[in-house]
């Protein structure tokens, strides 16, 4: 079973037991935090699409019901370490 | 004897038949007509890869019939011909095709413009490959999922060596070939060797064989997907091997294409695996050793072998007492409805040679449709489709190989081109010929990708098998250096799917439901999917439900809905931070609706937030947005570290809505609990016993009227439920649907997420500032919203009222004269107020927007409507608060 993801709560699954849930967007402002008004928006609204090597949230859904970030080359699938 | 039914004619079928050999041997040589010109086809690859013996089998056209094996009873006919494929008079196309000239479908009936539905009538007539049967039989293909480490595709020497390989290491291995292992191979050494290895692949525990199955495509995962007799097969595997072998060389020369005219190991399966001769007299063009075993093959089924034309290497080794054209090329096939004779252009000059039958074989081309749709690393390729044409020892160590090898990069193959294609058609499947390539090329196609696009050549069944390599060949010898002339995009399909296997599966799509689902069936409920629920829309009357919820009392089943328990040291920062209402202040025992923001500002989801304790609450959101919901959740309180638990109960508690004026009568004949107005007051909640099952009762406000929702452990729903229905029956209980709830709710002016809201509806859009403190410090789409307050929304969510028995359609368009000012989202004929009450966004244009407006529903219905305010009914809430 190819495109696995290992759940550091369930060990190697299967993607299809996941939801995607996206680039790994940058740490948003602290609440309560000043905010910059542009920086926030281009982090709400900008994503990278890399061709390549890219951190990204999964959900696993049929499993723990936890998030977790995987290295992901975007061209070939191949799962790299967590975060 | 068993037989076939051949268009209402009996074809007896011997042991071993394909649909082909059992017609072929009955005497039927024509088995289609081409797709544009109607030339007349009959067998020629006999390998399941051209489209020229595509009949229609039991209903299902373009079935290949050389690969599919005959049975008895099976209804056979060929297609697309007028009035017969013997006699089909649309082959004057092929004499008028000056007036079909390349790329005609996109410019030729364009001027003048009533020509066009005249020309499209004939040409759907002409064209295509038979008819498609629309009946819908669900169900009849299974989907099957398979996870073997490694998938082989072919079941040639290369793919077996790779299955058994792969199982000698202990990996599981699934392995699909499209037709039955080693038949479409002629007897001789290759046979021979692939019986064995066969025999010890089907003795292994660790392999499991699919015959009959073809491998159409890969997919993102990977995935891949084969059609086998019954099943479509979605297969996960860790790695892929290719071993889809190689294709005999299509030839091009004029009449390459006419039925008589084979592929060499065509006519020897024809020969060898069904003992029929190709003709009485056959030529055979040798330009592969292989083609020496044709012959003895072929002289064995019966047929005189005129004349071998062969390359000065292969030329010594021709039996002897077989004339012999050395370095010779076949320029011409001549013939009407089959081939009558060949013309050869050898050293000594032009020989024209009457036969019936050439056998061609001038070297091969992968079968690499799925090995270039790989696009990762994991897909190995082995045997012929990578070094086409090599010899079984080779296959068999190219297939051992590609079975150990890991991969970093997906496997390239761009095999080299030959000499360009002379005169003759390129691309049998959507007749394609030399001329029309050249056509296309001076109207400044030039490039493979666009001379595929305008000419549809490699378009066809085979998928460019059989010319993709000749298309590529014209471009290069015409542009020699540079990208013209790079393969094109492979792309699933890479065989045929039919839209029966492609949809396989789709009916199993997961029904929940909720424990109650056989009451509401029993009292006659219309069941109807609310995202993966399925839920009564409504029982046998509508209004009557309406009423029961207005006058008296009513139940409603609404254990689908999101439920969580949140609670833990932080849960009170937690919510604060991910509700724009205010947490902090919900004091325990009561509740507060809010809307969920994601970080642009946009309303994704609602619910309510009851405060059980201090740091204890139980939070809803919507049926469909449940499990987006707590993914939601999760990613906050993990982002911000915080010390809460979420326990997702969605599953876990049923509920039940009891809702009416007589609700609360009806709740103290089945509790000791205090339930009265000061205890249980409007937005509180309490932990209470009904019918003796312990419930949190919340008193809520979605319908307007006097409420109470009941949260109870799933397993006792049908307890509660008929408790409840019995002890209400003197009050004229009766349940209510989801039709009924979206009156009930749109009487109010309650949105539902989803329905009258968009991707990016802000609360300011729909007048809901309310339920927004923008002087908390933080809470998520805060700073959005604060940005977008300086630009007024062009359009809001406004009520509407319209006069009259008939609410206009939800949809309706609103026009402000001749103007379009918006359309409706809700709306329903309000029995309590009679008259239309809806919802609907308005152009605002940063201001009020207009006061009157039109709404123009289906049939050009127009009703006059006015913007209101809400709620239509109660606007004071003094029933809810009952
Ligand atoms: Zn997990």
């Amino acid at each position: 079973m190819a495109l696995l993801i290992t759940c550091p709560n369930c060990g190697s699954r299967a993607y299809t037991e996941f939801w995607f849930g996206g680039e790994l967007p940058a740490p948003p402002p602290a609440p309560g935090a000043p905010v910059d008004a542009s920086a926030e928006f281009g982090r709400v609204w900008y994503r990278r699409n890399v061709a390549g090597l890219q951190a990204e949230r999964w959900f696993h859904f049929a499993g723990c019901r936890r998030w977790l970030t995987v290295q992901r080359d975007t061209r070939t699938n191949a799962v790299h370490a967590g975060d | 004897m068993p037989a076939i039914d051949f268009e209402g004619r009996s074809v007896p079928i011997h042991a071993g038949d394909s649909v082909a050999s059992a017609l072929y041997r009955d005497g039927v040589r024509i088995l289609s007509r081409s797709f544009k010109y109607h030339r007349p086809r009959g067998l020629y690859c006999v390998s399941g890869d051209c489209a020229h013996c595509m009949v229609t089998v039991d209903g299902e056209p373009a079935v290949r019939s050389c690969v599919t094996p005959a049975a008895n009873g099976q209804r056979v006919a060929r297609a697309s011909a007028w009035p017969s494929p013997e006699h089909d008079v649309l082959v004057s196309a092929w004499w008028m095709r000056a007036l079909l000239p390349v790329g005609f479908y996109y410019k030729l009936f364009a001027k003048p413009r009533w020509m066009w539905p005249l020309a499209e009538r004939y040409i759907r007539r002409v064209a295509g490959i038979g008819p498609v049967d629309t009946t819908a039989r669900p169900g009849r293909i299974l989907r099957r999922n398979h996870h073997p480490d490694v998938m082989v595709a072919g079941g040639g020497a290369a793919g077996l060596a790779a299955a058994l390989r792969a199982a000698g290491r202990g990996e599981s291995v699934l392995l699909a070939d499209e037709g039955a292992i080693g038949e479409k191979v002629a007897p001789g050494p290759t046979r021979s060797a692939i019986a064995k290895l066969l025999a010890s692949a089907r003795a292994h525990p660790q392999v499991t064989i699919l015959e009959h199955t073809r491998v159409t495509g890969l997919y993102d995962g990977p995935l891949v997907i084969a059609a086998g007799e019954g099943v479509a097969h979605w297969i996960h595997p860790a790695r892929i091997v290719i071993a889809t072998g190689a294709v005999e060389q299509h030839a091009v020369f004029p009449g390459n294409d006419l039925p008589g005219v084979w592929l060499g190991r065509g006519a020897a399966r024809m020969a060898g695996v069904h003992g029929l001769a190709p003709g009485r007299s056959t030529v055979v063009v040798a330009g592969t050793t292989e083609a020496l075993e044709h012959v003895e093959t072929l002289r064995k089924s019966g047929t005189v072998i005129r004349l071998v034309v062969a390359p000065a290497a292969i030329a010594p080794h021709v039996p002897s007492g077989i004339p012999v054209v050395v370095d010779g090329t076949v320029v011409e096939a001549r013939g009407g409805r089959s081939l009558r004779a060949v013309v050869i252009m050898g050293p000594a000059g032009r020989t024209v040679v009457s036969c019936d039958a050439l056998a061609v074989s001038l070297g091969f081309v992968p079968r690499d449709g799925l090995l270039r749709q790989a696009s990762i690393g994991i897909i190995n390729g082995a045997g012929d489709v990578v070094e086409p044409g090599c010899t079984v020892a080779r296959a068999i160590a190219s297939g051992e190989a590609a079975a150990e090898r890991p991969l970093s990069a997906p496997m390239s193959v761009v095999p080299g081109v030959g000499a360009p294609p002379g005169g003759g058609i390129v691309c049998t499947c959507e007749d394609v010929t030399t001329k029309e390539l050249s056509a296309a090329w001076d109207e400044g196609y030039r490039w493979t990708e666009l001379l595929k696009r305008y000419t549809t050549a490699t378009m066809g069944p085979c998928q460019g098998l059989l010319c993709h390599q000749h298309l590529r060949a014209f471009v290069v010898s015409r542009s020699p250096a540079g990208p013209a002339g790079a393969p094109t995009t492979a792309r699933p399909p890479a065989r045929g799917l039919t839209m029966e296997e492609a949809a396989a599966g789709a009916e199993h799509a997961i029904e929940q439901r909720t424990v109650l689902h056989d009451r509401h069936i029993d009292r006659g409920a219309r069941m109807d999917w609310a995202g993966a629920w399925k839920r009564p829309a409504s029982y046998d009357d509508p209004l009557a439900e309406y009423w029961a919820v207005r006058r008296g009392v009513s139940v409603m089943d609404v254990g689908t809905l999101g439920k969580y328990r949140v609670c833990g040291p932080d849960a009170t920062e937690f919510l604060d931070r991910l509700y724009p209402v205010d947490v902090r202040t919900i004091k325990p025992g009561r509740s507060r609706y809010g809307l969920l923001l994601n970080e642009a500002g946009h309303i994704f989801d609602d619910g309510l937030v009851a405060a059980m304790g201090a740091n204890d609450y139980f939070v809803s959101a919507t049926s469909s947005g449940a499990d987006a919901a707590e993914a939601w959740m999760r990613d906050w309180a993990e982002t911000w570290r915080l010390r809460v638990h979420i326990v997702n109960q969605t599953t876990a508690l049923g509920a039940i809505n009891v809702a009416g004026p007589s609700s609360r009568d009806l709740l103290a004949r089945l509790t000791k609990d205090p339930v009265d107005n000061d205890t249980l007051p409007y937005g509180g909640l309490r932990k209470i016993t009904v019918a003796g099952i312990p419930c949190i009762a919340l008193r809520v406000g979605f319908v307007g009227e006097l409420s109470f929702e009941l949260h109870h452990p799933r397993s006792r729903g049908v307890e509660l439920w008929d408790a409840l229905l019995a002890a209400g029956k003197d009050l004229g209980i009766r349940p209510h649907g989801l039709d009924t709830l979206k009156l009930l709710r749109l009487e109010k002016g309650h949105i539902l997420v989803g329905q009258d809201t968009d991707f990016d509806t802000t609360p300011g859009k729909i007048g809901l500032e309310s339920l927004v403190r923008m002087n908390k410090p933080y809470f998520i789409g805060r700073s959005a919203l604060e940005r977008l307050a300086t630009r007024p929304p062009q359009r809001r969510l406004v009520p509407l009222r319209f006069a009259g028995t008939n609410a206009p359609d939800e949809g309706a368009q609103l026009m402000d004269g001749d103007r379009h000012v918006g359309y409706l989202t809700s709306s329903r004929y309000s029995p309590a107020l009679e008259c239309g009450v809806a919802l609907g966004w308005l152009a605002t244009n940063g201001g009020s927007g207009p006061v009157r407006v039109v709404a123009v529903s289906r049939g050009q219905r127009r009703d006059q409507g006015e913007v209101v305010s809400a709620p239509f009914y109660d606007s004071k809430s003094v029933k809810l608060r009952g």
